[in-house]
């Protein structure tokens, strides 16, 4: 009873209008970074986080959650009419929306991407609003020891799944962790590899790593690209932007269905948006009477993975807000905007701050309805944003990313930090050392840090607690579980090629 | 071959983590651990992914030979990506002294010059307009510090 006078509190706090002015601002801009190739949610929310300083926190998270599920309906967009998808979880609509636009069905592709987008986004939302609570009340009996091999678990599942190879998604979380570990100590005051830069003090800013990570390596690749030109052929939009009959008798059972899926794998730590729609696609291409139509532009496999990769985001969401630890990238960028806002997601927030979490959440209610109107009627505005030369594209997106960056402190080190992580982000994709995992290592770590310690100070230095409740032991047997899982995928055909690569 | 070198940078870094955590000096005020334990178990962490990768890379030559082959149109892409990226150490080189208008106007002429070639009307206007604009709206606008340099305001 209570939480349902939350829940309607909640919709008095987003239906503000400066609230209901930033929830637009953030799903506006989501549309356009889904729909611009070489910048994702991740790097889009990490650049706002140093210009909405001083904002009520409550409307700076609005929008930056607007970006996050915003960019999800823009990625279709460019997986339709260039066969490029603007985020990493659109490749599967890639596959049967630019079939579709090829055989003059451009409108129907994009009507079916964003209905099915808004019914399973609200699908989530609603899933979301049902199930926060009931997890943060198992939430609250968690102890350091617990919060601990949680974020081990969320770690493992993340290294497992980001990548073809396990071991590199290993590397990568070690490597996020150890970067985590510059800056002073927080318990003893003893700075800790500096290697003798001033600013490091503070720890290497996550802004810049994942602004580095996300943007200037995307930007570098996209000039490989540019070098080597190579581009699908742009199609113009035909038909109506509209479904005939048919088309909706397909499209209904792979939308709910989609639904389900993204939002059920949107909850467990480690998949995220790419796998569900590809285990969306996969499902319908085996429940279809007609799977031979499946990369001839099948409009199922366009409403399936589209609608998974939508639910997939409210899922996500679930574990950032009810434990306070997200299970990807992109919620891990936006539990570090949470952070530098002072606000520390995880059951507490729901009994301290209702106003901020149920408005945030009931936003998403009112962002997925502007996300259908800004990408079904109004979609032909954002498709000219596919005009822009992307030479001129990419350079701005540094001179962006360099006013993001700089803003946080004023600081050079700051600039070189996102150049030499662009570098890194760069190779690393060469060699196939997914970055995600850094990304969600380097937020976590400090906390990781702190529950270990506390948890050591509990029991006198024993490592026994990690073993002591049922819980961690649930818990390190997932992450064992989730360590093994790649090893028996293998084993499956269908996998063995997938792109799982989650690249926000 | 790249995996072979991931592997051997691992146990570098490894090996120098573990050196930098034991430089630590120990002050262990109330905490049994002190800021070298958690170091150290990520060292150890380090070590066990070594070993992963060493395991992949010998199940991997078991299955397929590994057959690398840089083509030559790939090893240009890199030389352009490569001068992007030290072009950009230089726009952050004279990013203060010049200030964030004139250094960002000749590093986005400079790019669009080479990766937009030969539309030289819209490659200036976006360089000279968007430097002005961004800096006015985030300076005046949104009170953000960027560097005047050479600019009276």
């Amino acid at each position: 009873m209570e939480t349902l006078t939350h829940i309607l509190n909640g919709f008095a706090v987003c239906l503000q209008p400066i609230n209901l002015w930033y929830t637009f601002l953030g799903v506006f801009m989501g549309t356009i970074i889904g729909v611009l190739p070489g910048i994702g949610p991740s790097a889009g929310i990490a650049l706002l986080i140093p210009v909405t300083f001083g904002m009520n926190p409550t409307s700076a998270l609005i929008m930056m959650a607007g970006i996050y599920y915003g960019t999800k309906y823009g990625g279709s967009t460019t997986s339709i009419l260039i066969r490029t998808p603007g985020e990493a979880a659109s490749v599967m609509t890639s596959i049967d929306g630019y079939e579709m636009a090829k055989n003059g069905r451009a409108g129907a592709a994009l009507a079916v991407s964003a209905i099915g987008s808004f019914i399973a986004g609200t699908l989530g939302v609603v899933a979301l609003t049902l199930f926060a609570v009931p997890l943060t009340s198992m939430a609250l009996k968690f102890g350091p020891a617990e919060y601990f091999t949680l974020m081990v678990f969320a770690m493992t599942a993340v290294a497992s799944l980001a990548g073809a190879s396990p071991a590199k998604g290993m590397l990568s979380t070690v490597l996020g962790l150890i970067i985590a570990t510059i800056g002073i100590d927080l318990q003893s005051g003893q700075p800790r590899f500096v290697m003798g830069v001033p600013e490091f003090q503070d720890g290497v800013g996550f802004v810049t790593v994942v602004v580095g990570l996300f943007a200037v390596s995307e930007v570098f690749r996209g000039m490989e690209g540019l070098y080597q030109g190579t581009a699908a052929p742009m199609l113009k939009i035909k038909g109506k932007l509209w479904l005939t009959r048919d088309e909706w008798m397909r499209s209904i059972g792979p939308i709910w269905r989609g639904g389900v899926i993204g939002f059920i794998i949107g909850v467990l730590p480690g998949a995220g948006g790419t796998i569900a729609s590809i285990l969306s696609y996969t499902t319908e291409k085996r429940l279809s009477k007609h799977p031979e139509e499946f990369g001839k532009g099948a409009i199922e496999g366009v409403a399936g993975p589209e609608s998974a990769n939508n639910s997939d985001t409210a899922g996500a969401m679930v574990p950032l807000l009810s434990l306070g630890v997200p299970g990807g990238g992109a919620t891990a960028v936006l539990l570090g905007a949470f952070i530098m806002y002072g606000i520390q997601p995880g059951p507490l927030l729901f009994q301290s701050r209702p106003d901020l979490v149920w408005g945030l959440i009931d936003s998403m209610y009112i962002g997925n309805v502007m996300l259908l109107i800004l990408n079904l009627p109004l979609i032909g505005i954002f498709v000219r944003l596919l005009y822009i030369p992307a030479g001129i594209l990419y350079p701005l997106i540094v001179a962006i990313s360099v006013i993001g960056a700089y803003a946080i402190n004023g600081s050079m080190t700051d600039l070189y930090l996102i150049l030499f992580f662009g570098v890194v982000g760069y190779v690393f994709d060469k060699v196939d050392i997914p970055v995600a995992p850094l990304v969600l290592s380097l937020v976590l770590g400090g906390m990781m840090e702190q529950s270990f310690r506390q948890a050591m100070t509990i029991s006198g230095g024993n490592p026994k607690i990690f073993v002591n409740s049922g819980i961690t032991v649930t818990l390190i047997a997932l992450s064992v579980i989730s360590v093994l899982t790649p090893f028996i995928l293998a084993r499956f055909k269908a996998f063995r090629n997938a792109p799982l690569a989650e690249t926000d | 071959m790249a995996d072979r070198v991931i592997f051997v940078c691992t146990l570098i870094l490894a090996g120098v983590y573990f050196y930098a955590t034991e430089q630590l000096p120990s002050l262990e005020i109330g905490d049994p651990l002190g800021p070298k334990a958690f170091p150290r178990l990520l060292g150890i962490a380090l070590v066990l992914t070594a070993f992963v990768l060493l395991l992949e890379i010998l199940r991997a030559r078991k299955t397929a030979p590994a057959a690398v082959t840089s083509e030559p149109s790939k090893r240009g892409a890199y030389w352009a990506v490569g001068a992007a990226a030290i072009w950009t150490l230089f726009y952050f080189m004279v990013f203060e002294p010049l200030g964030y208008v004139v250094s960002t106007s000749i590093y986005l002429l400079v790019l669009t010059a080479y990766f937009n070639r030969g539309k030289w009307t819209t490659n200036v206007l976006t360089s000279v307009l968007y430097s002005l604009l961004s800096y006015l709206m985030f300076t005046k606008l949104l009170g953000v510090t960027l560097p005047s340099g050479i600019l009276p305001f």
